[in-house]
């Protein structure tokens, strides 16, 4: 610790502030840069193949800028109704190209200017498939990058679909675009927030409203080994500072899901308008 | 003696008067029956009001709002701070209460609106005062029909109203804590109005000092920041009471310069103000009657000569307590509306607004207040004040001495000194309050711990890029420290917010740090917390074996729990109160700087201080007998902080005195008196700056015993004998009670001269026989037969450091 730190926190403890006992494991030992160096450069002399990063920093997709990295995958979907009624939202019906699933995934759920979205997910119906795409960051100077790449799928036609996203994801991206002195492409769409139709019509059946719940009960997906929404932050925040991608890896999955599950649940909402005829 | 002060007071009053008077009159009919009471008597002159027109760049549409309300001319003042503010400059109004200082900003603020769709954000102290300039604002509006909107923005506005006011609010008025907190930590949803933010008004900027204003003044450098994000400069408007350095403090406080107005142009009345001492009833002890007792009569007096009165008490209790005896004699007839009524903190704020409604409407003769209403709470117009004890500053007193005084009529102002040191000082230097420049506010911005605090949420809500500095200061060792703790990322030039919490939360702007204790009621059973006590009172208030009273009710503390913060306790029935018995010993870790100080030096610099709470004394109550020790242990409080101090050398003590002994009892008494006069220099709080005397080593502390004498104790605590110390150099210590200081010792070691002549004059002017609370601390009786007394000695040191009488 550097020698403000020692006195701020010598002055913190007398100022009252709690003991905080220390959890954290200690710091692994700063390799000596010069002896790395060293090491590389008589590798190099000797001929011997120079190992590349340990496999575990992979890091899946196509880099479209440095540090923005993009997915996609599509899914079989050939039955998706053509339009949707969307009286469950008492929004008009609009044909299924206009939808767009989304999901971010965040470092954290504080509020305010300091909380981010590090992967941007998102489906929509294209030919006979759902096609998600997803965005993501290894690096926090290409978050304009992503929030751009983002804003180009959208169009005056998209409508939104998400799940809490009208208080949590729509309103943490407005803020990320206005950070980064650009146009929130997300003001003025129409969004279809499945958490209040299924809270309206579950809340007393289920046990609760969560989307995990909403997907096993509607859906029948049951997910093995995924990384809950609460450890996304960490994982990232563990490849942000060298780590490994292991459970980066695993968030992008988990938001996979989260993406594909809103198209599923956006047409057993639809269908609620049968039910009721 | 209660019965014979009771029998005193219910006749005294009717006698003096029976009929309507002014303010004046009352006060020469009071001088002429108790002149033995009034230390001093004086006249405050009043004087014309100066008009001018209204300006002619003023919006047709305001000008028409204004004078439907009856004004069709400014003051003087009012109209130069319309002309500094339209010219683009900083403004500072710094003129008395009640001389029309919301026009002053109003009045730009509403053009700016008008003309340009300005927004503006007022930052008030307390809610009351925000709620009053939204009606005010609401009122010119409704009155000129100019579609501005005012909201008030705090901890009450529901969240659904929130959105509206950040998108469509003209002027949204709220408070430092919820800029911190709720505003500037969420900008984004407040983009419209930053981009258009053109004013920033900061009311009664002489409340922002010490920890408070240090705190205010880096929620500024945050909001600047902000602006600048958004592309603009807002002008500020601030306005302060009268203190000392108004436009310096504001500079301060912005960090930029501003245009004083400082000369009103209101007419106001003539100003009588009575300081009066409570009778003695013992010569010898120099015991007086209480402040409560001649409060009463005072008011009691006021009320029936027709005087619209105000009654400043300084607790919360007391405002109970006097309301009391003022309703026992003016509402018992319960048919009737009230005429006394009680205002203080910790009323419902429907129940404040209805107090506040009937008083403008003049249906209350008697108010009882604590200094809630210090501040410019709206109330109408009063004739007299009464002050339960001095306010603790020279600027509070001629604040609240303001509130009366309405047209042109004669006004009454009245302070009754209790025994404290501060109030007797008063009544035997009454110069003091009407010469004296009034308090200089001070702040200390840069002090590390408050500037970490505020880094940290600067980065939250904006990344420091490159070499940003935050005001003036670099904040590159405080961005690495951020992110050695894992908050900060750096990457590149830029370090970003990367932990998941929300650090505004963390950080109040009232304390240096959040430790509170709380109190937690056990009795029965139950779990219920009854009081909260600062980190900084805990050892000496919550040790196991306290009593610890809420309302005058005994509570005895079991149980401390200091990690996790909480002291347990019952409800009890004991006839003692418990007074701790602690200890302090400073150490001097570096001297900043220093000179002579007549035969001695006083000093300026970095001290290490250790308490220690040894033990408490069980003291029953009336009879004040000592009926029993107890042991505490706890772990010494520890403190780095900035000390200014005294010394003399041995050589010259042990010529000057005729043993060690006395010369350690006159240090004492001297730093008693010295930290009096400190405290009234540098409008300090009592407790923000502590006093000690030990040896510049930390070797040995002094302290006076049970016997009135100075006991010297080794570092251990225990006792050790003055006469065989090797070396012999006593020191008066004076420090800011914070971790890391706040700024107030700097500017007494400025002043070290004058605060030894100061206080060598009131320890020389003091009527007392050997000591007293009001001069060097009380002492006992039987000193006052010593050959040498506790006030020879402390004067002697006094002297030897260079005082002259």
């Amino acid at each position: 610790m550097s020698e403000l730190a020692l006195r701020l926190a010598s002055l913190r403890r007398e100022a009252g502030a709690p003991v905080i006992p220390k959890i954290r494991p200690p710091a692994p030992a700063r390799p000596d840069i010069d002896a790395l160096r060293r090491m590389a450069g008589v590798r190099q002399r000797l001929g011997l193949p120079v190992t590349t990063r340990s496999a575990s920093r992979d890091v899946p997709g196509d880099e479209l800028a440095p540090g923005l990295r993009y997915l996609e995958q599509r899914f079989a979907w050939p039955d998706a109704p053509s339009v949707l009624d969307l009286s469950f939202a008492k929004l008009e019906p609009a044909a299924r190209h206009r939808f767009l699933h989304f999901d971010t995934e965040t470092t954290g759920l504080a509020g305010g200017t300091g909380t981010r979205a590090f992967m941007i997910g998102a489906a929509d119906w294209h030919d006979e498939t759902l096609r998600v795409r997803q965005l993501y960051i290894t690096a926090m100077s290409a978050e304009p990058a992503m929030l751009c790449a983002f804003a180009a799928w959208l169009d005056e036609e998209t409508v939104l679909v998400s799940y809490n996203g009208k208080s949590y994801d729509a309103p943490l991206l407005a803020t990320r675009y206005r950070l980064a002195r650009m146009t929130n492409p997300l003001f003025g769409l129409p969004h279809v927030d499945l958490l209040h139709p299924m809270r309206r019509r579950y809340r007393h059946v289920w046990p609760n409203c969560r989307m995990a719940t909403a997907e096993r009960q509607l859906l029948n997906v049951v997910r093995e080994d995924d990384l809950p929404g609460s450890e996304a932050p960490r994982a990232w925040l563990t490849y942000l500072r060298g780590g490994p991608s292991t459970d980066l890896k695993r968030v992008a999955a988990h938001n996979l899901q989260d993406v594909r599950s809103l198209g599923g649940l956006l047409v057993k909402a639809h269908a609620w308008a049968d039910d009721e005829k | 003696m209660a019965a014979y002060l009771s029998t005193l007071r219910s006749d005294e009053s009717d006698a003096v008067v029976g009929t309507a008077l002014d303010g004046h009159a009352l006060a020469s009919r009071l001088t002429a029956k108790y002149g033995d009471r009034v230390a001093s008597a004086f006249t405050v002159f009043g004087r014309e009001g100066a008009f001018v027109p209204l300006p002619d760049d003023l919006p047709e549409s305001l000008a028409t709002a204004l004078r439907s309300r009856g004004i069709d001319r400014l003051y003087s003042h009012q109209r130069q701070a319309w002309d500094a503010a339209r010219a683009g400059r900083h403004v500072l109004v710094a003129t008395p209460t009640a001389s029309g200082k919301t026009l002053c900003y109003t009045l730009p603020v509403i053009a700016s609106v008008l003309e340009s769709g300005g927004k503006a954000l007022y930052l008030f102290p307390t809610k009351a005062l925000a709620q009053d300039q939204v009606a005010e604002l609401l009122d010119i509006n409704r009155a000129g029909d100019l579609g501005v909107k005012a909201f008030t923005f705090d901890g009450d506005t529901p969240g659904d109203a929130r959105q509206a006011i950040r998108l469509h609010g003209d002027v949204v008025v709220s408070n430092p804590d919820m800029l911190h907190q709720a505003i500037l930590p969420h900008h984004t949803k407040w983009a419209q109005f930053f981009e258009n933010l053109r004013y920033v008004v900061i009311d009664e900027i002489h409340t922002y000092r010490g920890v408070f204003g240090s705190h205010l003044a880096n929620v500024l450098r945050r909001l600047r920041r902000i602006c600048a994000f958004y592309g603009v400069r807002p002008q500020f408007v601030l306005c302060s009471a009268t203190i000392g350095n108004a436009t310096e403090h504001a500079q301060a406080l912005i960090e930029d310069d501003v245009t004083t107005i400082a000369q009103s142009g209101a007419p106001s009345g003539d100003k009588h103000v009575l300081l009066w001492n409570p009778p003695v009833i013992n010569p010898d002890l120099g015991l007086r009657a209480s402040a409560r007792s001649q409060t009463n009569l005072i008011a009691r007096v006021a009320i029936k000569a027709k005087l619209k009165t105000l009654v400043f008490a300084q607790s919360r209790l007391m405002v109970e307590v006097l309301t009391k005896y003022l309703k026992d004699v003016f509402d018992h007839d319960p048919r009737k509306p009230a005429r006394i009524r009680a205002y203080r903190g910790g009323y419902l704020p429907t129940e404040r607004r209805e107090v506040e409604r009937e008083m403008r409407a003049g249906n209350v003769d008697g108010i009882v207040s604590t200094s809630a209403l210090e501040l410019g709470v709206d109330i109408g117009s009063l004739d007299a004040v009464v002050l339960n004890g001095y306010p603790g500053s020279i600027a509070a007193t001629w604040q609240r001495f303001g509130r009366a005084g309405r047209r042109q009529q004669p006004s009454l102002g009245v302070l009754v000194a209790t025994s404290a040191p501060l109030d007797q000082y008063l009544m035997r230097h009454p110069a003091f309050l009407t010469e004296a420049s009034p308090e200089h506010a001070r702040i200390q911005p840069d002090q590390p711990l408050i500037l970490l605090d505020h880094i940290r949420c600067a980065a939250f809500e904006l990344p420091f890029v490159g070499g940003d500095t935050f005001g003036p200061v670099d904040a590159e060792p405080y961005l690495q420290v951020l992110a050695e703790s894992e908050v900060l990322h750096r990457e590149g030039d830029r370090w970003e917010w990367i932990a998941d919490s929300y650090p505004a939360i963390a950080v109040s702007l009232r304390s240096v740090a959040d430790g509170n204790f709380v109190v937690v009621d056990r009795t029965g059973g139950r779990q219920t917390i009854i009081a909260e006590v600062d980190y900084s009172a805990a050892a000496l208030t919550l040790y196991e074996g306290a009593i610890h009273m809420v309302q005058s009710v005994p509570y005895q503390i079991e149980k401390l729990d200091w990690e996790g913060r909480k002291a347990y306790c019952t409800r009890t029935h004991v006839d003692y109160y418990t007074d701790a018995i602690d200890y302090t010993r400073l150490k001097e870790l570096e001297c900043f700087d220093g000179t002579n100080a007549g035969e001695g030096s006083a000093r300026h610099g970095e001290v290490h201080v250790i308490r220690r709470v040894s033990g408490y004394k069980k003291i029953r109550y009336y009879t004040h007998e000592n009926i029993g020790y107890g042991p505490v242990n706890l772990p010494d409080q520890e403190l780095h902080t900035t000390a200014v101090w005294w010394q003399l050398p041995q050589a010259t003590l042990d010529e000057a005195f005729p043993s060690r002994q006395a010369a350690l009892d006159g240090f004492l008494g001297a730093g008693y008196a010295l930290h009096t006069a400190a405290i009234v220099a540098v409008m300090a709080e009592a407790r923000d700056l502590q006093k000690a005397v030990g040896s510049g080593e930390g070797e040995w502390s002094a302290h006076v015993d049970a016997s009135g004498r100075g006991q010297v104790r080794a570092p251990d605590g225990g006792l050790d004998r003055i006469d065989t110390l090797e070396r012999f150099l006593p020191t008066v210590y004076l420090y800011d009670n914070f971790p890391g200081g706040v700024g107030l010792s700097e500017p007494l070691f400025h002043r070290a001269a004058e605060l030894i002549r100061l206080a060598l004059a009131t320890v020389d002017g003091c009527e007392c026989k050997a000591g007293c609370p009001a001069c060097v601390g009380p002492v006992l009786a039987a000193d006052e037969h010593r050959e040498e007394t506790p006030r020879m000695l402390a004067a002697r040191v006094l002297r030897l450091l260079g005082a002259t009488a």
